[in-house]
């Protein structure tokens, strides 16, 4: 293989450091991490690799590298570690720099992230609806029954939150599809099944099996399953809602009586939401001492998804107790939560629901998660090891083979 | 001195239980005819002590046997001022190895009770040999770090110091340096050099006087008198000196040998050039003065390599990281690549080592450099394959830096010998004699730093096999070199950094003390310290064959004149190397001579039925092999009767012809290793003993024995669990041949 010029950058080491990777100079390169983590592929293992390169800020070897996105950061690496480098976390951090690269415009990135700038994340959301409220509804305490839409009419309310979707998930999407491209080219693969490898990935998904594969954070598994289907749970009775508002012309299915399936599918959404957020706070609490509390960025989302729970069931409940002086406020506070959840989607860690997503599909999709068999090492190079075969690279990088029981 | 002889047995430590102790007292009082003989249940204890110090008192008794453990237990309690002490050690060599109440048991025990008090008998009290005068002073030799280091440590201890320098200035590499490691905990970041205010101290001391733009041109005498003559910048000095360190550091390994790390390119430098460049200020480049702000450090460069320099030079990770620290120091934007085969780091320096990785613009990686090629722009590539980074790559650099190693300066390069030779032999074809191609290099060339006037040659000796350091006793006293009262310290003796040079310094400062007080005093230094015998020639008898003045390791003996050697005593350590040299048996010494061990034989029961056989154990491995053994209550064979000596160099082939004269069965010699990574702490005597062994069959075969019966076996300290395997097949092996037909006589 011919050689290739490495350009060091420093401001990339300082920019991962930065994004809460600063462990990252400690690693002396022992490989334990990608011996002990559970979800690497066998054939060229990360974290090891990834943290040399991010060491020398070899920021190309990141362009269409799959694998920061494959770890789940379950932190067995940083649990194991001999040197207290925080593999996980760098990775995160790596991942962090991954999406300003892919997400445009990318200094959102660094502004979502940023924790300075926290009050901005919904300062703006805010007054985006502040002035769609004035405009349209009531900002202010409405008189007489607790009705939301008095503050805020259904129609306005429509318009602005399909939109911030639609700017989250285009974004996302366009990064996915960017960060795809680069994927293929550099791990030089040109064709795979694509269906096949988006079901895969969407199994796997629905059971979280990858994700229980992490042994110190075990329990990261069951809040992130939580938080997900509770997610789900609250998109379809939001989209039922839309139905039967807006297509079927029907009354809004959210109060007992008539709509009572939904209105406590929506309910058991919210609780779940909030206990999953509140799980997730809890175990980053629990392992910190083993592999550290976390940055801002992993929390600046179970933060927002906290807010959203919290403000939507206590708007519900204040309003079912009539107390209009805080269910008013607290509900707008809700929204302001849902709007910067979706405005800054692709920016903030939750980008993951993209780029994982097309990396755990790219896996399939090049053979690499195969290759743990030895029939399908042949059909596609390894992602992550250059251009030629991937048993050429592996045979030079010796310390890439991974030895597990 | 008339002797009175008392035999103590004691019955404690498992003695008792083992042996019946009773019947002691025929074989010491009648058949060794001891006058005193007494036991006691624990003879260490303040009782059994008192009695011992009563006889001595009250009956006269001044020659001591002491029928217990082994004489490397309870020294303090068993000394007794003004009396012969001997140590019968029927604990650990029979009571914790041996079935215990068998007759084997109980013969080999009295047997040890018969060796006792022979060699009670045989022994006499030391007169320590004191010098007219002691030198209460020291001759430094290099005024480098290790060098100054030594010289203060003598110094504050109040000893005069001569401190030779051959430069103009003190300092050596330490001086040359722009920063410095850290030197204390944590370790953690580089320091501006402390150098010069340990050459203030050093000038300022009242105690040492400093030649600089000197050599030592000769060093003649003993520890504790030496005649030091000082070619000084145009003049010469005369110091009289006790003891001497020798510091003459080291020199960085020759980059033009390293043409395929780029040496040839003006912008690859070594790490010596590099300092310089740093205390001129911003880090540039030669080629065109150009900031450096890339800056590879390529690691072992022509250290750990065949080709080069085999070892690592162990300084050099530490100076690249140092580098590291102040290329980024001076430009924060600036980044240092660090290529290496292996970071080694010793000691503490991991610390610094931890710290510096920590740093974003320093950047390590393993990997081995295949080479280095220009780049656009008078840069430089760096190619690297193997490496922690992946796939074979190449770095672009501005400036390389080698990491190079270091050469002792006891080295003599390969060309420099042949250059040598080649004059050598030029002079010698004038002369009318012919080179021999095949001929050792005879004189040997040699490094040109203490011009010593010993018999064996002017400088250490050096050995090839360590790489041109020089020669000391590695795995158990590394301070003490191959000539008495002459301590090497720093890099001359293994490469190190400045803080174990520093280290390393005091140590030989305060070894140097130490000898100047023990010559004072008539005794010797390690590792027979506090040793007060010394080698007495019969010189009559001497048939000045010269053997001893050879073999001695320490060149200890010089001839007169007429050819008749005579030990220089302060520079002997006490081997007894000489002792088993002689073919005439004139060097005894007064607790320890051929005689005593030959008589050993002689008063040993031999019966004709049973199998006997003799080790010769050296004292200081083989011996605590032994103790260990029997401390882990390993069963050893009864046939061995085991017999301590100074070292196998003691091996004088008379003892063989003795031993076997009498009936004894087998001898073995139980020594230290010996050749390239020898361990036999007199450097020689166990290889020597090897070689006398060449001519046993000389001796043998006048009797008519098989030369098998006598075997040289090399162990250490921690063989003692297979010791008894080892003992078991030599006994084997003499079970197969006939019994000893001397035994019958
Ligand atoms: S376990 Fe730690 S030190 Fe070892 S390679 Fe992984 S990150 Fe580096
Ligand atoms: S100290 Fe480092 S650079 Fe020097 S020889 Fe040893 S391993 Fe090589
Ligand atoms: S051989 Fe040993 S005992 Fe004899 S003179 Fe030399 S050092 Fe002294």
């Amino acid at each position: 293989m011919a050689e290739q010029v490495i350009k060091p950058d420093l401001d990339f080491v300082k920019g991962v450091i930065a994004a809460g990777g600063d462990s990252l100079k400690k690693c002396y390169q022992c490989a334990t991490c990608s011996v002990v983590c559970n979800v690497t592929p066998d054939k060229n293992p990360f974290p090891r690799k990834e943290m040399i390169w991010a060491q020398w800020g070899l920021k190309e070897k990141f362009q269409g590298n799959p694998d920061v996105w494959l770890c789940h950061q379950c932190n067995d690496c940083t649990a194991y570690c001999p040197r207290g480098a925080k593999p996980g976390e760098v990775l995160g951090a790596i991942r962090k720099q991954t999406i300003s690269q892919y997400s445009s415009p990318g200094f959102l990135v660094n502004l979502v992230n940023n924790k300075k700038f926290m009050p901005f994340l919904f300062i703006l959301p805010a007054i985006l609806l502040a002035v769609v409220i004035s405009a349209t509804g009531n900002l202010g305490i409405p008189e007489g029954e607790i009705v939301f839409t008095k503050f805020m009419p259904v129609f306005p309310i429509q318009i602005v939150f399909t939109l911030a979707l639609i700017f989250g998930v285009g974004v996302g999407i366009m990064g996915m599809k960017k960060f795809w491209a680069d994927m293929k080219e550099a791990n030089g693969v040109t064709s795979g099944d694509l269906k096949g490898s988006i079901t895969g990935m969407l199994t796997e998904l629905l059971s979280h099996e990858k994700f229980k594969e992490c042994d110190v954070s075990r329990d990261r598994a069951t809040s992130h399953l939580l938080v997900f289907y509770s997610f789900i749970a609250l998109g379809i009775a939001t989209a039922l809602g839309v139905l039967y508002i807006d297509i079927l012309h029907m009354e809004s299915p959210f109060r007992f009586g008539y709509g009572t399936p939904i209105k406590i599918f929506g309910l058991v959404g919210a609780v779940t939401i909030i206990a999953g957020t509140f799980l997730m706070m809890s175990n980053r609490f629990k392992n910190a001492e083993k592999v550290g509390l976390g940055s801002y960025f992993e929390w600046h989302p179970i933060g927002l998804i906290g807010v959203i729970g919290v403000s939507g069931t206590l708007a519900w409940g204040t309003r079912v107790a009539n107390m209009a002086g805080l269910a008013y406020p607290i509900y707008f506070i809700h929204l302001v939560g849902v709007l910067s959840l979706f405005l800054y989607l692709p920016f903030s860690k939750l980008a993951h629901i993209f780029y994982r997503g097309a990396a755990l599909s790219f896996n399939k999709y090049s053979g690499r998660e195969a290759a743990v068999q030895p029939a399908a090492e042949t059909t596609a190079p390894a992602a992550g090891a250059g251009t030629e075969s991937a048993h050429e690279s592996e045979a030079e990088s010796g310390q890439g083979e991974k030895t597990r029981e | 001195m008339e002797k009175k002889i008392g035999v103590y047995i004691c019955k404690g430590c498992g003695i008792d239980e083992a042996v019946e102790v009773d019947k002691f007292e025929e074989v010491a009082t009648k058949e060794m005819k001891a006058p005193v003989y007494k036991t006691h249940d624990a003879l260490c204890s303040p009782e059994g002590l008192d009695l011992i110090k009563g006889d001595i008192e009250g009956e006269g008794v001044n020659t001591i046997v002491v029928t217990a453990c082994s004489p490397r237990a309870k020294h303090k309690e068993f000394t007794f001022p003004g009396c012969v002490v001997e140590r019968a050690n029927i604990r650990e060599f029979v009571a914790w190895t041996q079935e215990p109440r068998t007759e084997d048991t109980q013969a080999l025990a009295e047997d040890y009770v018969r060796l006792g008090v022979s060699r009670a008998k045989s022994a006499d009290l030391p007169e320590p040999f004191l010098l007219d005068e002691t030198e209460m002073s020291v001759l430094v030799v290099g005024g480098g770090i290790s060098g100054m280091t030594s010289a203060l440590g003598a110094a504050d201890a109040g000893y005069n110091v001569a401190l030779v320098e051959k430069n103009d200035a003190l300092g050596g590499w330490a001086g040359k340096m722009y920063k410095q490691l850290p030197q204390s905990y944590p370790f953690e970041s580089i320091e501006t050099p402390t150098i010069g205010a340990t050459i203030d101290r050093v000038t300022s001391h009242d105690k040492i006087k400093v030649f600089t733009s000197s050599v030592v041109e000769k060093i003649a005498g003993v520890p504790g008198q030496y005649d030091v003559s000082i070619k000084t910048n145009g003049g010469s000095e005369q110091f009289k000196s006790g003891a001497v360190v020798m510091a003459a550091g080291w020199r960085p390994y020759d980059a033009g040998k390293l043409e395929h790390l780029g040496s040839s390119n003006p912008n690859v430098i070594t790490n010596m050039q590099m300092e310089e460049i740093a205390s001129a200020g911003k880090i540039t480049r030669p080629s065109d003065g150009k900031e450096a702000k890339r800056v590879a450090f390529i690691q072992c460069a022509g250290s750990r390599d065949a080709n080069h320099l085999p070892y690592c030079s162990s300084y050099c990770c530490l100076t690249s990281l140092k580098q590291a620290a102040y290329v980024r120091e001076k430009n924060p934007d600036a980044m240092a690549y660090i290529l290496y085969k292996d970071m080694r780091t010793p000691g503490q320096y991991e610390l610094f080592y931890k710290s510096m990785q920590d740093d974003p613009g320093v950047m390590l990686t393993k990997g081995e450099v295949t080479g280095v090629s220009e780049a656009p722009g008078g840069n430089l590539f760096v190619s690297l394959k193997d490496s922690l980074l992946g796939e074979e790559i190449k770095i672009e650099a501005d400036l390389v830096v080698l990491a190079t190693g270091m050469v002792p300066n006891t080295k003599i390069e390969v060309e420099e010998l042949a250059e040598w030779k080649a004059k050598f032999d030029e002079k010698l074809k004038a002369s009318g004699g012919q080179p021999d191609p095949k001929a050792p290099l005879e004189p040997h060339k040699v490094p040109n730093i203490l011009n010593l006037d010993y018999k064996q040659g002017p400088e250490l000796p050096v050995l090839e096999e360590a790489y041109g350091f020089t020669d000391s006793n590695y795995i158990c006293f590394q301070y003490e070199s191959r000539r008495t009262g002459i301590y090497t310290a720093g890099s001359i003796r293994q490469p190190m950094h400045m803080l174990g040079s520093i280290e390393d310094g005091m140590g030989a400062g305060l070894k140097a003390i130490q000898i100047v007080e023990a010559t004072k005093n008539g005794y010797s230094v390690h590792p027979r310290a506090w040793d007060q015998t010394y080698p007495e020639v019969n010189l009559q008898k001497c048939t000045s064959c010269k053997r001893c003045t050879e073999e001695c390791p320490f060149s200890a003996i010089e001839e007169d004149e007429k050819g008749t050697p005579f030990h220089k005593m302060s520079r002997c350590r006490r081997c007894g190397t000489c002792l088993g040299s002689c073919p005439e048996r004139v060097i005894n010494f007064k607790d320890f001579s051929i005689n005593m061990i030959s008589t050993l034989f002689k008063d040993m029961d031999i019966p004709e039925e049973g199998m006997r056989i003799v080790a010769l154990v050296c004292e200081n491995d083989a011996y605590p092999a032994l103790d260990a053994a029997a401390f882990n209550r390993i069963k050893i064979n009864s046939a061995f009767r085991f017999i301590p000596v100074r070292c196998l160099g003691n091996l004088n082939l008379a003892w063989v012809a003795d031993a076997l004269s009498k009936g004894i069965d087998g001898m073995i010699l139980l020594g230290c290793k010996f050749g390239e990574n020898y361990q036999c702490h007199f450097v020689k005597g166990s290889e020597l003993a090897n070689e006398r062994l060449g001519k046993v069959q000389e001796t043998l075969g006048r009797l008519m024995l098989e030369s098998e019966r006598v075997k040289l076996v090399q162990l250490s300290i921690q063989d003692y669990d297979k010791l008894p395997d080892m003992l078991n097949e030599f006994a084997d092996e003499i079970e197969e041949m006939e019994p000893n037909p001397f035994k019958e006589f």
